[in-house]
C-alpha cells in the first residue's frame, strides 16, 4: 500500500497565488506533496485515489489567531445566548429569543440532570432581551429549589434564582457591591463582576479554571474547531501550570486529535521569571502544541467601557476604562519579551491602549532590535491609519476583532464610541493598505468561533440591526481568505507550514459544502463547514 | 468552621506592598496567616519557618504564601478558604495597577470571608507624578480613596503631603510601622476580654472598650456606626437587643456587617484606630452620645 494519498475535490481553494485553484492534491507523511490533477502525485511513486472529499470544496485549514479553550468546555452547560449556535457535537441549538424560551431551555436541564448538577446557562446578552430585564423571578420558574444561575455572555455578570441567592446568603440585608437590588430592597438576582459572582459560582462548583485546562475542555476545542473548518487555533492568556501542560501534550499529540493549539503564556507578575517561563515552554513544544509566546492584558473592553480610548473618551461621558496591565509595565514586559526572543500578542481594544503599546513596542525595538518579531497587537478596535502606519513601520501585526462589527456595532455607534468612530472601527482596509501583516478573528467563547463568519463580518460591515458600518472599511471575499489562512498564520509565525495549500505545508484542510468565491458575499457565512483534514486526516462532521 | 478574614494590600507598583508583607509574615502576631502574592521572588521567608515549597506555592510552619496570576485570583481565594486547617487571616496582595476594592467586595460577598479592610500603601517619594500622569492618575488615586488604612512609604515629600490632601486623604501612617500595622490589619478584638492593660506601655493606636453595653435596637445600632468617628478603623460589639438576642458587629473602616446571635455571650464594645487619626475622647463622646439615647 502506498503511503501517497491524493484527494480529488469539488475545487480546491490554494490561497497560493502560483497555483491559485487545483482539482486534486497529493499527501504523504501529513504533508502536501503536489497539487494539480489527478497524476499530481504520480511522480513521487504509487498513488492511493481518495473521492471521500470528491463533492467537497477544500481550502487551507483555517486558523483562528485569537480564541480561548473555554469555547469548547463552555458545552458542558446550557446555552442560552440569542444566537444559534452548534455545539461540539454537532446538535444545532436553537437560539434563545425570549425569558419564557430561556425558562424552557434551562427547564429542560432541570428534568434531563442528575439533581446534584448545577443548573447553569451561559452566552445569554441581555441587549436582546428587550421586554424585561432578566431576574431571580424568571429563573424561579425553572426550579423552586435548585440552584439554577446564567452567565452572560460578557462573563462579567450573571442571574440567579432564588434558592442560589439563599445558598450564597445573599438577601434584603445583604449590602455587597454587584449585589443588584430591586426597588422593594430585595437582591433581583443580578450578580455584577466575580467578586459577587463567586460565592454562587463557588457553591455550584463552576471553576473557570477548569473550564479552560480540563482534559473535556481539550478535548470539546477539538470539536468546535472540526466544526468551523479550523485547524490551527490560539489559546491567549493561558497559565500553563506543569500538570496542564503535560495533560495539553498528551491529548493533542493524539494522532486523532484533529488541531494544532497555539497557547500564549497569560503575562503577569515578573517580566523577566515570564520569560523564562515563556522560554521553557519553547523548549517542550511539539508540533501540535506550539509554546512560547506571551499574551498581554493592558487595557478593558469597549463595550464594557473599560477600554482606554483617547480623547473625546466615551459619548455618553464615562470616564476612561482602566489598565489591566500599568502603562510602565507594558513597557518593561515589552523590553523583556523583546530582548528575550519572547514574541508577544497584545490586548489593544482602545486606541490609547493601542497607542501605548506601540510606543512600548517602539522603545523595546530600539533597545533590542528584533526585525522578526512579528508582536500581534489584538483586537485593534479603534485603531486609525496613523497607528495602523506605525504598526507596519514597527513591523507589528495586527489581528483585528472583526466580530465585533455585527454584534456589538450598533451599540458601539449609539453607546460607547459614536457613529463617527464606530464607523471606522475594525479598520481592516485601512490595516490592508498600510501593508500590516493582518488577521481576524472572533476570540471565541466571547463570539463563536467560525472564522468564514469572521470574514462575512469583515467583507460586509453589518451590524445586527442592517447598517453598514463604515462602508469604505469593507473588503473583498478573497482578501477575507487570506485574512483567515495566511494572515493569521503569519501572526502565529507559522507561515512556512500552513496557511495556503503549497507542497511542502502541512496537509491541514477546511473541508467545504460550496465554493466562498462563488458565492454572494451576504452568503459567506452560510457557506457549510463539512469538517477538516489535519495532517493528512480526515475529520469529517 | 470560622470565617477568614480577608485584607487587602494595594498600591502601585513599587510602593512597598512586597515589603510591608514580608514584615507581617516574619512578625509575632501568633497567627496562622496565608498570603496571595504577585511574585513569589521578592518574598523574604526565615528559614526557620520554612516549610517546604512548590512552583506556586510556599508552605510556612505558621501559614503559606501562594504565588497567582490575575484571573485566578477569586479561585485562588477559594483554595485558601478549603485548605485544612483554614489559615486564620489571608492578605491579597493587589497588583500595582488594580483596584483593591474589586478584591475585597468578595470578603462583603462571600459567607465564608469577612472583610479585614484595605490597606493601601503609597509611595510618599513619587505618588505626586502618578496622581499627576493622566494615563494612571484615576487608578492610583482610586486605590488610595478605597482604603481603611493608607502607610505612606519612603519619606513622604511635601507634594505628596499636597497630592493626598488633595484626594481627600488626611491621615496616613508610616509603612515602617509594623506594630501599628498588625495591630490594625491583624489585631484580635476581643470583647469578652476587654483589654486592660491601657497603661502598659506607648501604644501607636487607641484602643476603647467597655463590657457593659445598654440594650439597644437595629435604628441605633445603625446610628451608632453611623456615626462612629471617622479616625476608628475598626469596632466590634456585642450587643443585647433587649429582647434575648445579641447583635454582633463588625465594622472595618466604612464596612459594616450586623447579625444577630441567640446565644448569651458576653456583651461588650472594643474601638481601635491608630493614635492621631483618633482620640479616646472622640470615643468617649461618641458612646456617651449612644449610650445616652439607649437609656
Amino acid at each position: 500500500m502506498s503511503d501517497i494519498r491524493v484527494f480529488r475535490a469539488r475545487k480546491i481553494i490554494t490561497m497560493d497565488p502560483t497555483q491559485p485553484e487545483a482539482s486534486h492534491v497529493a499527501v504523504r507523511d501529513g504533508r502536501i506533496l503536489g497539487l494539480g490533477d489527478d497524476t499530481c502525485g504520480d511522480a513521487w511513486g504509487t498513488v492511493t485515489h481518495d473521492d471521500c472529499l470528491a463533492d467537497a470544496v477544500v481550502m487551507p485549514g483555517f486558523v483562528e489567531g485569537h480564541a480561548h479553550l473555554m469555547a469548547g468546555a463552555m458545552w458542558a452547560y446550557t446555552y442560552v445566548g440569542f444566537h444559534d449556535r452548534i455545539d461540539p457535537d454537532g446538535v444545532q441549538w436553537q437560539g434563545v429569543r425570549d425569558a419564557d424560551a430561556m425558562i424552557e431551555r434551562l427547564g429542560a436541564a432541570v428534568s434531563t440532570s442528575p439533581p446534584e448538577a448545577p443548573i447553569f446557562g451561559w452566552g445569554f446578552d441581555p441587549i436582546f432581551l428587550t421586554s424585561e430585564r432578566l431576574n431571580r423571578t424568571h429563573l424561579d420558574q425553572v426550579s423552586g429549589d435548585r440552584p439554577v444561575a446564567v452567565l452572560f455572555s460578557n462573563f462579567h455578570l450573571m442571574c440567579v434564582n432564588s434558592a442560589a441567592l439563599a445558598m450564597a446568603g445573599y438577601d434584603a440585608s445583604t449590602n455587597v457591591q454587584g449585589v443588584v437590588k430591586g426597588p422593594d430592597g430585595t437582591p433581583t438576582g443580578e450578580l455584577q463582576e466575580m467578586a459577587a459572582m463567586f460565592p454562587v459560582l463557588r457553591r455550584m462548583g463552576i471553576d473557570f479554571r477548569t473550564l479552560s485546562q480540563s482534559a473535556e475542555a481539550i478535548e470539546s476545542y477539538g470539536k468546535v474547531a472540526k466544526r468551523a473548518g479550523v485547524t490551527t487555533i490560539t489559546d491567549l492568556y493561558s497559565m500553563l501550570e506543569d500538570e496542564d501542560l503535560d495533560l495539553m501534550l498528551r491529548l493533542t499529540g493524539a494522532q486523532d486529535y484533529p488541531l494544532r493549539i497555539v497557547p500564549a503564556l497569560g503575562a503577569s507578575g515578573v517580566p523577566q521569571q515570564v520569560a523564562d517561563k515563556a522560554l521553557a515552554l519553547k523548549a517542550r513544544a511539539t508540533d501540535k502544541l506550539r509554546l512560547g509566546a506571551v499574551k498581554l492584558m493592558t487595557d478593558g473592553s469597549i463595550q464594557g467601557w473599560t477600554a482606554r480610548v483617547r480623547w473625546p473618551g466615551y459619548v455618553g461621558g464615562q470616564p476612561n476604562g482602566i489598565w489591566n496591565m500599568a502603562p510602565e509595565e507594558i513597557f518593561a514586559f515589552t523590553a523583556e519579551m523583546q530582548k528575550r526572543g519572547v514574541q508577544m500578542h497584545i490586548h489593544v481594544n482602545g486606541d490609547e491602549a493601542a497607542e501605548v503599546s506601540l510606543n512600548a513596542l517602539e522603545a523595546a525595538a530600539r533597545a533590542h532590535p528584533w526585525p522578526g518579531a512579528r508582536h500581534v497587537l489584538q483586537h485593534c478596535q479603534m485603531m486609525d491609519r496613523a497607528l495602523f502606519a506605525r504598526a507596519a513601520e514597527l513591523g507589528v501585526a495586527c489581528n483585528v476583532f472583526a466580530n465585533h462589527l455585527w454584534y456589538f456595532g450598533d451599540q458601539h455607534a449609539s453607546l460607547t464610541i459614536g457613529p463617527k468612530r464606530a464607523a471606522r472601527m475594525d479598520a481592516v482596509r485601512t490595516a490592508l493598505s498600510e501593508g500590516i501583516v493582518a488577521a481576524i478573528h472572533s476570540d471565541a467563547p466571547v463570539t463563536p468561533l467560525g472564522p468564514l463568519f469572521t470574514a462575512w463580518c469583515a467583507v460586509n460591515r453589518v451590524t445586527m440591526s442592517g447598517n453598514v458600518l463604515g462602508k469604505t472599511e469593507c473588503i473583498t471575499v478573497p482578501e477575507a481568505l487570506e485574512l483567515i489562512t495566511m494572515g493569521a498564520a503569519r501572526t502565529l509565525r507559522l507561515d512556512s507550514e500552513i496557511g495556503s495549500i503549497s507542497p511542502g505545508k502541512r496537509a491541514d484542510f477546511a473541508v467545504l459544502g460550496g465554493d466562498p468565491l462563488a458565492v454572494r458575499a451576504m452568503d459567506l457565512k452560510d457557506v457549510p463547514v463539512l469538517g477538516t483534514v489535519f495532517g493528512g486526516h480526515v475529520h469529517l462532521s | 468552621m470560622s470565617r477568614l478574614s480577608l485584607s487587602v494590600v494595594g498600591g502601585y507598583l513599587g510602593a512597598g506592598k512586597t515589603t510591608l508583607i514580608n514584615r507581617l509574615l516574619s512578625g509575632d502576631h501568633g497567627l496562622r496567616l496565608a498570603v496571595l502574592v504577585n511574585d513569589f521572588g521578592a518574598i523574604n521567608i526565615d528559614a526557620a519557618l520554612l516549610q517546604s515549597a512548590s512552583a506556586d506555592t510556599i508552605e510556612l510552619t505558621n501559614g503559606c504564601v501562594c504565588c497567582t496570576m490575575t484571573g485566578d485570583l477569586f479561585y485562588a481565594i477559594g483554595d485558601m478558604l478549603d485548605r485544612v486547617p483554614r489559615p486564620d487571616h489571608l492578605i491579597v496582595e493587589a497588583s500595582g495597577i488594580a483596584d483593591p476594592a474589586k478584591i475585597a467586595a468578595v470578603a462583603q460577598a462571600e459567607p465564608d470571608l469577612r472583610y479585614a479592610g484595605i490597606l493601601t500603601v503609597v509611595d510618599g517619594v513619587n505618588f505626586p507624578r502618578y496622581a499627576a500622569d493622566p494615563l494612571i492618575s484615576d487608578q492610583v488615586k482610586a486605590q488610595v480613596r478605597c482604603a481603611d488604612f493608607v502607610v505612606v512609604s519612603k519619606d513622604v515629600n511635601a507634594a505628596a503631603i499636597t497630592s493626598l490632601e488633595a484626594g481627600g486623604i488626611h491621615h496616613w501612617h508610616s509603612a515602617s510601622d509594623t506594630a501599628l500595622i498588625e495591630a490594625m490589619l491583624l489585631g484580635d478584638l476581643d470583647v469578652s476580654a476587654p483589654r486592660m492593660d491601657e497603661a502598659n506601655g506607648h501604644r501607636p493606636y487607641v484602643q476603647w472598650s467597655t463590657d457593659a453595653p445598654p440594650a439597644c435596637s437595629r435604628a441605633q445600632v445603625d446610628a451608632m456606626l453611623a456615626t462612629l468617628p471617622r479616625g476608628v478603623l475598626r469596632c466590634k460589639a456585642l450587643l443585647p437587643d433587649g429582647a434575648g438576642q445579641i447583635w454582633e458587629i463588625h465594622a472595618v473602616g466604612q464596612v459594616h456587617e450586623v447579625t444577630t446571635r441567640s446565644n448569651a455571650a458576653q456583651t461588650g464594645v472594643v474601638v481601635i484606630g491608630p493614635e492621631g487619626a483618633v482620640t479616646l475622647t472622640e470615643i468617649e463622646a461618641w458612646w456617651a452620645h449612644h449610650t445616652h439615647a439607649m437609656s
